[in-house]
């Protein structure tokens, strides 16, 4: 492609390599660490679920304690989700919002910095605990009273909530970055409605992290003084209310949970037209449905709180089947993009379709969980953790994965081995449908989450030992990603600076791009600025591509 | 998809990326801070829905222990509410003093509005010496002191802003143009003096 | 040419796969247990219906998905028609789903209106969670059974006749759940004041059903487990008539005055020494005071064999236990309520 002579760095000025990347506040760079450190994180907690995953393979107490056991899952949800997918997804927005939106930067840099900087610390506080007398062990919901000195008098708890505070302070100063970064520094001709989709549910989803995590931190404070100054939020004996804390918690964690998924729909929502070439269809219901599902995240909290008999129910069993439309929206969008496209299945675009189509189980699971009365029999079994397996990780993690595919020649300009690719995708795949699928049964058949043992005449032993079974599947196929990745960059094919072909500005610069990104910008007419350069006569339909396309280097 | 004439002279397709970036609207800073404020709204959402539900859930009557006396406003609360709302102006003096480039006229506001924010720590500090209660004396305390607590914090942490502009506009940082740092900390200020009044209401009015 | 063998061959293999899916889906592996209260049944049709409503939405969707793999697969380089949009599909795709949203939220207000209803005269049982057991408080019949984490309690009740469960908790959060009634309901300390939880249901089948604490409520969380047994109301006054003889305490053991006397504190679920010294082949006294809010108990036992099991002494009450001679050797005493390191420890008589 056109744009690429890069200006000869100045390398007298540079630092040793260990010490530029430690103090760095290249977007890219950034970007990188911030993936790097999830990965990183998401082995550390995948070990642990394996952990969960041995212990409930058969009836009876194999290899932990109820204590250890306890802690185990506490700390593989905490860091899954506050570690892991917020912030790989933050790292791959990090890294593509600047060059979609043709900026040279983040709006501001240093804080970018600081912002990533914040959750190695913050992880390790949270994962410090169990150096210090055990880690925190009351889920990763901490419910209080369970959480309040008496019942919960480690130290862990307190580092818990510490990490928890930083990691969500990172993420508020991340979120303040990514808004004025999207209005700041788009690029001519940019306007709001020809941002790619990814920028726009980064946008949203920033919004978000704006106005829920804010609360968390709040709560996290007066569990703390609670805990540790005498305070009584959530004390009823001292008149106050263990309730509270759930409505706080959940005011902030059903917004998380569209934090974690929208980021990677808009992943999906790249990687899709590219692979079926064709552009996304209803680009602008796509934007204001993901703006419905941003909205109405927060009016649907108490749907975790059905069961505690104190929350209106008919209001929030609506609201939330209500979130169906517009994610339903999303879903046939898609589907009409793939529908008469020219599909080609290369690793990302299998991830992308792997994703929709288990998404699409972890909602309507989560549509028959809206309904109240079926959740008084749900809440808190098996069924809810498939649901959120299923939305968690058939969701963000093939999200992520899908797009560590698609990104990985435009960091590094080598694409990972396909065939690698594949084969980590369909064992993943099946492994993820073994290791979640019988959990629904398991749910439904009324065994509780959270409990290190169960009896063996429950009838459970079964299911329990296919998901077991699946959960290894799913570490084996990290391997050939693992020696895919590594032999990718000592070794891999290089492949120019757009090689799927596709449509958005980061692809208009060299792979990986320079610093400030640019040197020259294609001008921005349509959400596929780089497509229209490619194609200068698109709407004819059967035009072939190959005379109009410029040579691959 | 209409395909225009590129430019001349760059490559097919291609023009060259000009520094035509325009600032147009309000200053990035600007932007980052609003939003900040944005955030801290939302924090202190989150405590004030804590004081209202504790209070709606609570038996018997809401307020101080018992022992302790009941909240006087007219010793120190009433006081220092008024100089924090006043310290909220001499800062839009400063502003528009800035914006007009009377840097003297700045750096006099500033200093009146970082000394009118020490005096309010100061009352506030007293005021809690004073209550005959504490954090952990049932959840009336606990919910004034967080609350509170969390407020002083703020107006600190404001303080700490004040005085960095001080100091830069003491080494004539500022000037009309160029006063991104003054329009953010104003802001702010504004910011935790709006909270004051909503906080001042909720506990000493609307008991 | 091609597309057209593709076209029917994804037919003949969705012709397969759907009816396949549809069994596997309604065949079992997604069905709740058997409904055995008027009100489980109610909700065990509504799950039906959202079930069935699900698997629509799944099998079209995931049709779609599965037909353009195999119709759209790429085959040359020619661009496909760009279409941007449609607005007619968009609404018609928008109403769909809003429409079965509707359906699904009609039929679980309705529901819920019939499964939340009050009865005129049901038999109230107080249940009392805490860490990590249940209590039964039969408030009409004077009968009170208490579990431990090895010996769960029974709740023996009358079918056919309205129950009304009192939901009360001094401690955390637990959660009462009997998977065959198709409901739980949160134990919570609510500040002192507010009204408790309550649950209701009418029995319609005998039998006997597991049920455990649905909320996690720590260490032993797992350990919260009990029984329903329902019965015709003959045989449940018969069963409460042999419960309430069999509740009486043993017969205290005497034990001559100025006797060898031990003592343990429980505080912060953890008793204060982890070693006891009795004399061996004397009866002897031992107290607990229990300085926690939620009740303990000591037992002391060797190998699989209970030798002595205390009564449970509820929180901030002291009880004077009066222990059998025991042979010299050394035993272990334990909590059986928390049977967690802290609260075990060994006893020695000599
Ligand atoms: C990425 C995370 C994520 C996402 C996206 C969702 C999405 C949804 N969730 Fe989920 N949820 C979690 C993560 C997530 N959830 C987690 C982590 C928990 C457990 C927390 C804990 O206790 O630890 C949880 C728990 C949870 C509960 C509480 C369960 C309980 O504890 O009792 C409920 C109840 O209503 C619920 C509902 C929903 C609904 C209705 C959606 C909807 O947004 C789904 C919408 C999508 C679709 C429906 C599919 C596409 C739509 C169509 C094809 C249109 C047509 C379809 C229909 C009309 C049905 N979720
Ligand atoms: C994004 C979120 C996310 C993800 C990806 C996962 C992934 C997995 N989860 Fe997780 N889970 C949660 C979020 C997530 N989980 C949450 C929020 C809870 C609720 C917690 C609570 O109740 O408080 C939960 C609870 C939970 C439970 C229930 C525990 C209980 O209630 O008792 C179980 C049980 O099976 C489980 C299993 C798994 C498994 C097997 C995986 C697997 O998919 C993991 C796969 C990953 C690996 C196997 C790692 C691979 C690494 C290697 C092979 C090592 C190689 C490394 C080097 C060479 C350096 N999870
Ligand atoms: Cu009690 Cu779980
Ligand atoms: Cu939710």
């Amino acid at each position: 492609m056109a744009t690429t002579t890069l200006s000869p760095r100045a390398e007298s000025y540079r630092r040793s390599w260990v010490l530029d990347w430690l103090t760095t506040v290249d977007h890219k760079k950034i970007g990188v660490l911030y993936i790097l450190n999830s990965f990183l994180f998401f082995f550390a907690a995948g070990i642990l679920a394996l952990v969960l995953r041995s212990e409930l393979a058969v009836p009876g107490l194999q290899f932990l304690d109820e204590r250890t056991y306890n802690e185990a899952f506490t700390m593989h949800g905490t860091i899954m989700i506050f570690l892991f997918v917020v912030p790989v997804l933050a790292g791959f927005a990090n890294y593509i919002v600047p060059l979609q939106i043709g900026a040279p930067d983040m709006a501001f840099p240093r804080i970018n910095a600081l912002s990533f900087w914040l959750l190695p610390l913050g992880g390790l506080l949270i994962f410090s605990g169990y150096l210090f007398g055990g880690a925190a062990a009351e889920g990763w919901t901490s419910y209080n009273p369970l959480s309040n000195k008496t019942y919960a008098p480690g130290v862990g708890t307190d580092l818990w909530i510490i990490g928890l505070s930083l990691v969500g302070t990172a993420s508020i100063l991340g979120a303040v970055n990514f808004i004025a970064t999207i209005f700041k520094m788009r690029a001519p001709g940019m306007t709001l409605f020809r941002m790619p989709i990814f920028v726009w549910t980064v946008l949203v989803t920033a919004t978000l992290i704006l106005l829920a995590t804010p609360v968390l931190t709040a709560g996290l404070i007066m569990l703390f003084i609670d805990r540790n100054y005498g305070g009584s939020f959530f004390e009823p004996a001292a008149g106050g209310n263990p309730i509270l804390w759930q409505h706080i918690f959940w005011f902030f964690g059903h917004p998380e949970v569209y934090i974690v998924i929208l980021p990677a729909m808009g992943v999906v929502s790249e990687i899709l037209p590219v692979f079926s070439r064709k552009p996304l269809f209803g680009y602008k219901a796509f934007v204001f449905a993901t703006i419905g599902i941003g909205l109405l995240s927060f009016s649907v909290w108490a749907h975790h709180m059905f069961t505690t008999g104190v929350v209106f129910l008919p209001f929030f069993t609506f609201m939330t089947a209500l979130i169906a439309v517009p994610t339903g929206v999303k879903m046939f969008n898609w589907l009409a993009t793939m529908w008469r496209g020219a599909l080609v299945f290369t690793t990302p675009m299998l991830f992308a379709i792997g994703f929709i189509s288990m998404f699409l189980i972890g909602g309507i699971s989560g549509v028959v969980l809206a309904s109240a009365p079926i959740d008084f029999h749900l809440q808190d079994t098996y069924f809810v953790v498939a649901h959120l397996h299923y939305v968690f990780f058939g969701g963000s993690v093939f999200g992520v994965f899908a797009a560590t595919y698609f990104w990985f020649p435009k960091m590094t300009g080598r694409r990972l081995n396909e065939r690698l690719g594949k084969i980590h995708f369909w064992l993943h795949f099946i492994g993820f449908n073994l290791a979640f699928f019988p959990m629904h049964s398991l749910g439904i058949l009324g065994m509780p989450r959270r409990i290190a043992d169960y009896s063996p005449n429950a009838g459970w032993t079964i299911y329990n030992l296919i998901s077991t079974f699946g959960a290894f599947v799913i570490a084996i196929s990290i391997v050939p990603f693992l020696i895919n990745v590594v032999a990718t960059l000592i070794n891999g094919e290089r492949v120019g600076d757009d090689p799927w072909e596709a449509n958005t500005l980061e692809w208009a610069t060299t792979s990986p791009p320079p610093p400030y990104n640019f040197d020259r910008l294609p001008p921005v007419r349509s959400e596929r600025p780089v497509f229209d350069l490619r194609h200068r006569h698109v709407d004819e339909p059967g035009h072939a591509i190959v005379a109009e396309t410029e040579a691959q280097p | 998809m209409s395909a225009e004439t590129p430019a001349a002279g760059a490559p097919a397709g291609v023009r060259p990326l000009v520094a035509e970036r325009r600032e147009a609207g309000m200053p990035t800073p600007l932007v980052g801070m609003l939003l900040f404020i944005a955030s801290e709204v939302m924090f202190f959402g989150g405590l004030f829905a804590a004081y209202f539900n504790s209070r709606a859930t609570h038996q018997g009557p809401w307020g101080p222990p018992h022992p302790a006396p009941e909240l006087e406003i007219l010793p120190v609360a009433l006081p220092i509410t008024i100089i924090l709302i006043a310290s909220s102006f001499t800062m839009q003096f400063g502003v528009w003093a800035i914006r007009r480039g009377d840097t003297r006229k700045l750096k006099l506001w500033t200093a009146v509005t970082l000394l009118l924010g020490v005096v309010f720590l100061i009352g506030q500090l007293y005021d809690y010496s004073q209550l005959g209660f504490g954090i952990s004396d049932g959840i009336f305390g606990t919910t004034f002191y967080t609350l509170t607590g969390f407020h002083g914090a703020h107006v600190f942490g404001g303080a700490v802003g004040l005085t960095i502009l001080l100091a830069r506009s003491l080494q004539g940082q500022f000037s009309a143009r160029n006063h991104v740092a003054v329009e953010a900390i104003s802001m702010y200020w504004h910011f935790v003096d709006v909270v004051w009044i909503a906080l001042f209401t909720t506990l000493y009015f609307l008991r | 040419m091609r597309r057209f063998a593709a076209g029917t061959r994804v037919r003949s293999v969705l012709r397969v796969a759907v009816p396949l899916v549809l069994i596997f889906l309604l065949g079992g592996c997604l069905m709740p247990p058997t409904p055995e209260t008027t009100q489980a049944r109610d909700v065990f049709n509504l799950y039906i219906l959202v079930l069935a409503l699900g698997a629509v939405v799944f099998v079209a969707v995931e049709g779609m998905i599965v037909y353009s793999i195999f119709r759209y697969r790429r085959r040359d380089d020619r661009l496909p028609r760009q279409i941007h949009g449609n607005t007619v599909v968009e609404i018609i795709w928008t109403a769909i789903p809003t429409v079965i949203v509707l359906v699904l939220f009609t039929f679980s207000t309705l529901t819920l209106a019939r499964t939340e209803a009050k009865a005129q005269n049901p038999l109230t049982i107080e249940v009392d969670g805490f860490q990590w057991q249940w209590t039964f408080r039969y408030l009409d019949a004077n009968y009170t059974v208490t579990g431990t984490p090895t010996n769960p309690p029974v709740m023996g009740l009358p079918v056919n006749q309205p129950i009304r469960l009192i939901l009360k908790s001094n401690d955390v959060i637990h959660s009462f759940y009997v998977p065959h009634f198709l409901v739980k309901r949160d134990v919570i300390p609510f500040p002192p004041g507010q009204p408790l939880n309550q649950l209701e249901f009418t029995v319609t089948d005998e039998g006997t059903y597991a049920g455990q604490c649905a909320e996690f409520c720590g260490d032993l969380h797992a350990r919260m487990t009990f029984t329903v047994q329902a019965m015709s109301n003959a045989k449940y006054q018969q069963w409460l008539a042999d419960a309430k003889a069999g509740k009486s305490p043993p017969p205290a053991a005497s034990v001559a005055p100025g006797a060898a006397e031990a003592k343990l504190v429980a505080k912060g679920i953890a008793f204060d020494q982890q070693k006891l010294e009795v004399p061996a082949n004397q009866a002897f006294s031992l107290t607990l005071d229990n300085q926690d809010t939620v009740q303990h108990n000591v037992s002391i036992s060797k190998g699989q064999q209970v030798l002595f099991r205390g009564e449970l002494v509820a929180g901030g009450k002291s009880m004077k236990y009066q222990v059998p001679a025991l042979p010299p050797g050394d035993y272990v005493f334990q909590c059986d309520v928390h049977p967690i390191p802290a609260m075990t420890g060994a006893i020695t008589a000599k």
